[in-house]
């Protein structure tokens, strides 16, 4: 079956389309390369028939122009094919890049929760760059050594056929040594590479977990415990080396034979004058370097055979679809992810109902949410509380329709969130995550992330309203100052504040809070508190709580446990019910207030 | 104090412990290697002149006696088929020794590699805590990994080559010159121009390349904060702007590699010009001397072989070269590790039994000299056997007080003695061994729980771990898991929660029954009916050990024999439950807010 497919190349056809030209050129130029290369054996073949036998330096001039023409022209034949193999690798690594990009832009929030993030970002990254090599190097070793052997092998026979028979045994001996070799290899370094990533792992664990090996007297354990992975290091590492020595020197001895051979057979022929020492000569340079391409066909197959594992993964990538998708007809009137039509978008008032809701994730089974039913006038507040990993989430996933649900729907305005587009939804939402994501780039990049055409005033004040206009103050450069890689040069509180500003620019009907747990110093807490009560004004709003302090006030405090809503109601009402929302008060509670007393 | 690196120099002859013989023994292989692959020719050569012709063969005298002994040239005549036979004889031979090179090499390079791997672990585990804390982790790992491997494959690939090309191009042109000194210059003078050709070039792409690595960083990244960023895209709605931003950025990257691959061509097909000449000279040459019977044809066909032998080696000298000028800077990274200081106990360093009195005598401390003081002018005994309480806020100090006694740190001021010696003059292992401290955030290894928890006692039982589970209230935990104790946490098992993390580290602590026990706030994460149980079960087993609780709530520290009220800082009051409860102070407030808070229903 793979062989039919033929390496899974059938599904990347249509990103190599474009660049048939350049790779026309480039696989003619391959064999056009090949032929000068397999040429030059026979200047010497002249240089030993002619001038040396004959004792004359006649056509010496003559034969000075032809080579030099020959060498200038095949220059040019591979200067013109490998800049034609550059841009057919890197112009197809381009397209995939873009391809696999845009095409995540539109999955849904599934993807991303089954995926690590380190699994996505190598799809992207790497596996284009393996396919792009594919197509171009690999093809062209495959189209150059292909040819050179063919080419070689026909000027052999035309010159003595019995030996070139002769010779021709060698090439199936070869090809099984040598892919005896590839197999052992390859497997031989994966799992040095899963060796290395153990060693890694284990320096990882050796510095952040410092200060719990020191604490614990445990240096000399893990030592040892380092030590027996690298000691396996060494051990396989050596093993594989000796399987590569053992090819290379296997290689060299083919090539020592198919020379033998053609030094015994032709010697006794040149004693008998049947073949001029030239022929025998150009002969011998055809034994010995004959075991070279055969090699590199043998190697392109095998580097196939493991980038169709990076095609079919590209491919899985670019065959999912988003279980979010909007329907034919919305597209139509409201656009898709990448061309809105917003002439056609209504505002968003903000009321949002769940009628008769049900949802599990696509990834698990038990129902997370069972008859749902809640109603969110505009304006109003929800808390969303409950232990870390409770699932408290969910809800706000199926208010941003990063999942939908499974039955029951969600509506907007009053009419189910699917009658009109993702983005247009997206559009109106505000997030400010638990752990602040800023972009790298400057604060008015970050703080136009929502609102492309906010102005620097816009932004000022924006800072101004959540106290955040001091952080940027000091930065240096104003709203220029860079924030690092994901706003490292920032803390995480003032990320949170940053992230704050960003929401309010965006003006969101409606707002998600994901609170942070971590603990930030009590100036920044208040600082964080207030600018929620400022950007929640006005807006209907959810906000996953982990500090119950915040909650007093809410609306609607919904309490999760274990994935599912067990108790709901006003503060005080919660309390009263002397239930798990009270239990878990309670035990932040003292926490709470003893550091404020502090 | 461990020996400190001058210079790079030193550095890699240190790691080179173990591997030198290796290495010097590959390159001796090599050179052997390199001697049989120059035969080949010759006995060509041989057989065009002699055996095919007629002429008088020149070579060396045990030749002439191996052939002597075998029948003379004229057996050879007939039986021309010994000289493919000894052509593949010369080459098993040559084969092997090449073989012997690599695995020598690869022998040389894995101990090097395993010696200073574990050279830089070990170093790291023994560094002070405070070089973690201004030392950024992927910095050090960066080192530790990428910065080893460009050092090994300097030496065992850089360097070995240099050497092989060097022997090889000497061999070679020394069988040249036994041929044709003049044809021989000739074919040298190209070295030298093909060497600086090679190295003008490598500069320059090695810059390109840099840029283009630059490039390839910035889109590696933008499609890392996308992905770690989906929410906020999504949420943005700014599908379109992030796909603007990768697609621009794609197209700078690919124009960068562009560059550089048009370099490498140009570079690649001076080069081709070069060789070509060369060998075309080479052929022009040997016509030319053969004409004027200074050489034979079978002189000329050995030449020619020579000459295409030495082709690649030159040709990769350049690269080789200029790719050696990297290691530098590895080196001087590794360095920066290796020349950091590790802990070092006193020459005089003691052990004393640890069930004595701890005083804390005036004790000030800060992270750097600029910094402020963290802990002021802080004095306390803890009597032995006692239990002494803290109490304060984020930031108060009490878990730096605690590395203080661990001798994480060394104090800026004040002394820490145990049973009366100061701990600047006890051994810090058995210092450490000796105290127990559990961590508000604890870190576990990713092996088994049990393993985990046994990990301070190579000796205990599957008894022992249980018995300090059940102490930690986290039997019933572990009884859940499908493997049980052999539940592997972290990376590839499974994630625990905060509250089972902090019962595995307690559990880890019980079975080490020290002689100090310190809990630093370590049941933050655990719900009061299981705090209350723990210590319960704690008390019984406890017995004769000093311990130290740090905690918010009152109830676990209520029945302390001593509590200290820690604020920015300073001890601002010292008691036990009683008399602190009775005085104006934070405890109280605190007393009252906890008590209120219960009084709420």
């Amino acid at each position: 079956m793979r062989k039919y497919q033929f390496f899974g190349l059938g599904k990347i056809i249509p990103y190599i389309k474009p660049y048939r030209k350049e790779m026309v050129i480039m696989v003619v130029l391959g064999v056009v390369s090949s032929l000068f290369d397999s040429i030059y054996p026979l200047f010497n073949r002249y240089v030993l028939n002619h001038y040396i036998a004959l004792k004359t330096l006649d056509t010496i001039v003559y034969f000075i122009a032809l080579y030099i023409f020959v060498l200038v022209l095949q220059v040019i034949a591979n200067f013109i094919s490998s800049y034609m193999i550059s841009k057919v690798e890197l112009y197809v690594g381009r397209d995939l890049k873009n391809a696999s990009f845009n095409h995540l832009q539109t999955l849904s929030f599934s993807y991303f929760n089954t995926n690590n993030v380190g699994y996505i970002h190598a799809r992207v990254m790497s596996d284009t760059d393996r396919i792009g090599t594919l197509v171009s190097w690999r093809l062209m070793d495959l189209v150059w050594n292909l040819s050179y052997l063919v080419i070689v092998f026909v000027i052999m026979a035309s010159i003595h056929l019995k030996l070139t028979l002769i010779l021709m045994v060698l090439i199936p001996i070869a090809v099984v040594l040598i892919m005896y070799f590839q197999k052992h290899l390859v497997v031989l370094n994966r799992k040095i590479r899963e060796i290395n990533s153990l060693i890694t792992a284990n320096f990882n664990e050796g510095i952040s977990g410092a200060k719990s090996i020191k604490t614990l007297v445990v240096e000399d354990t893990v030592q040892h415990d380092f030590e027996e992975d690298s000691n396996e290091m060494q051990k396989v590492s050596i093993h594989a080396t000796h399987y590569s020595a053992l090819f290379v020197a296997t290689i060299s001895i083919m090539s020592s034979l198919a020379l033998a051979v053609v030094l015994s057979a032709g010697g006794r022929l040149s004693q008998d004058h049947l073949m001029a020492i030239g022929t025998l000569s150009v002969f011998m340079s055809y034994a010995i370097g004959m075991i070279d391409p055969i090699q590199s066909i043998v190697e392109v197959f095998s580097a196939m055979i493991q980038a169709q594992a990076n095609i079919e993964r590209f491919s899985t990538l670019m065959e999912t679809q988003s279980d979010v998708a909007d329907r034919q007809d919305v597209i139509e009137r409201y656009g898709d992810t990448f061309h809105p039509k917003k002439e056609n978008w209504e505002e968003l008032y903000g009321d949002i109902e769940f009628r008769d809701v049900s949802f599990h994730y696509p990834d698990g089974e038990e129902m997370v949410l069972e008859h749902f039913n809640l109603k969110v006038p505009q304006g109003q507040n929800v808390a969303i509380v409950g232990e870390t990993g409770a699932g408290k989430s969910t809800l706000v996933n199926l208010v941003c329709r990063f999942f939908e649900p499974t039955s029951g729907q969600v509506l907007i305005d009053g009419r189910d969130a699917r009658d009109r587009s993702t983005l247009w939804l997206h559009s109106h939402i505000g997030y400010v995550l638990q752990t602040p994501h800023l972009f790298s780039g400057s604060v008015r990049d970050n703080m136009r992330y929502g609102a492309p055409e906010a102005t620097d005033e816009d932004i000022w004040q924006a800072l101004e309203l959540v106290k955040a206009s001091d952080i940027v103050k000091k930065m240096g450069n104003g709203l220029n100052s860079d924030v690092g890689e994901g706003g490292d040069l920032l803390s995480t509180g003032e990320k949170q504040l940053l992230s704050f500003a960003r929401a309010i620019l965006a003006n969101p009907a409606i707002l998600v809070l994901d609170e942070a747990t971590s603990s930030i110093d009590t100036m920044t807490e208040k600082a964080i508190q207030d600018a929620i009560q400022t950007v929640i004004k006005g807006r209907t709003s959810f906000m996953i709580a982990h500090r119950l302090s915040t909650v007093v006030d809410a609306d609607v405090i919904l309490v999760v446990r274990d994935g599912k809503i067990v108790e709901s109601g006003k503060h005080a009402e919660l309390m009263e019910q002397h239930g798990y929302y009270y239990e878990l008060y309670s035990r932040q509670f003292e926490e709470i207030q003893t550091e404020k007393a502090l | 104090m461990k020996k400190q690196f001058e210079n790079n120099r030193q550095l890699i002859f240190y790691f080179l412990k173990g591997s030198k013989a290796y290495f010097i023994l590959a390159i001796l292989f090599a050179a052997a290697a390199s001697l049989f692959d120059l035969i080949n020719p010759r006995i060509i050569s041989f057989t065009v002149d002699s055996i095919i012709g007629s002429k008088e063969a020149g070579l060396p005298a045990f030749f002439k006696g191996f052939i002597q002994g075998i029948g003379g040239i004229a057996y050879l005549k007939s039986h021309i088929y010994f000289v493919g036979v000894f052509v593949v004889i010369v080459a098993l031979i040559g084969a092997l020794f090449r073989y012997l090179f690599r695995l020598f090499n690869s022998k040389g390079a894995e101990k090097f590699v395993k010696v200073m791997r574990d050279g830089l672990f070990e170093h790291i585990v023994h560094l002070p805590f405070a070089w973690f804390t201004h030392n950024p982790t992927g910095d050090i790992i960066q080192r530790c990994t990428s910065d080893v491997e460009t050092i090994k494959r300097f030496l065992s690939e850089q360097l070995t080559q240099m050497l092989r090309i060097v022997i090889m191009i000497a061999l070679s042109l020394y069988f040249m010159s036994t041929i044709s000194t003049k044809m021989m210059l000739a074919a040298a003078i190209f070295i030298p121009i093909i060497v600086t050709y090679s190295l003008f070039f490598h500069k320059r792409i090695g810059e390109t390349f840099e840029k283009a690595d630059e490039e390839e960083g910035i889109l590696s990244s933008i499609a890392q904060e996308n992905l770690t960023g989906v929410r906020v895209v999504r949420a943005f709605g700014r599908e379109r702007y992030e796909r603007q931003r990768f697609e621009s950025q794609n197209t700078i990257y690919t124009k960068a590699f562009m560059k550089l691959d048009i370099l490498i061509t140009w570079f690649w097909s001076i080069g081709d010009g070069i060789s070509g000449l060369q060998l075309l000279t080479i052929a022009g040459l040997g016509a030319y001397f053969a004409v004027k019977k200074e050489i034979t044809a079978g002189d000329y066909i050995a030449f020619v072989s020579y000459n295409t032998m030495l082709v690649w080696p030159i040709r990769s000298l350049g690269r080789v070269i200029s790719d050696m000028s990297r290691a530098n800077v590895s080196i001087d990274r590794i360095r920066y590790i290796m020349n950091s200081e590790e802990e070092v106990d006193d020459k005089d360093a003691i052990e004393v039994d640890m069930h004595g009195d701890i005083v804390f005598d005036h004790v000030s401390f800060r992270y750097n000299e600029d910094s402020p003081l963290v802990l002021d002018d802080v004095s306390f005994i803890i009597k032995k056997g006692t239990t002494l309480g803290i109490l304060g806020g984020t930031g108060s100090g009490k878990s730096t007080l605690m590395y203080l006694l661990d001798h994480l740190y060394d104090v800026s001021s004040g002394h820490i003695s145990i049973n009366g010696v100061d701990i600047q003059h006890i051994n810090r292992d058995y210092l450490r061994k000796n105290i127990g401290l559990v961590l508000q955030e604890p870190y576990l290894f990713s092996k088994s729980i049990e393993e985990n928890i046994a990990i301070g006692i190579p000796t205990a039982t599957r008894d022992d771990v249980e018995e300090a589970s059940k102490i930690a209230s986290l039997n019933e935990a572990i009884n859940h898991f499908k493997n049980g104790y052999k539940t592997s946490v972290g990376e590839r098992g499974v994630t625990l929660s905060g509250g089972q993390k902090q019962r595995t580290a307690i559990a880890q602590m019980v079975i080490r029954k020290t002689p100090i026990m310190i809990f630093d706030d370590s049941l933050s994460a655990v719900d009061s009916e299981t705090d209350a149980k723990i210590r319960k079960a704690l008390d019984e087993n406890i017995h004769d050990a000093t311990v130290i609780l740090i905690s918010h709530r009152i109830t676990t520290l209520m029945q302390a024999d001593q509590i200290i009220v820690l604020n920015k800082g300073k001890v601002a009051q010292v008691g036990n439950h009683q008399q602190l409860r009775s005085q104006e102070g934070i405890y109280r407030k605190i007393c009252d807010i906890q008590n209120i808070g219960e009084d709420i229903s």
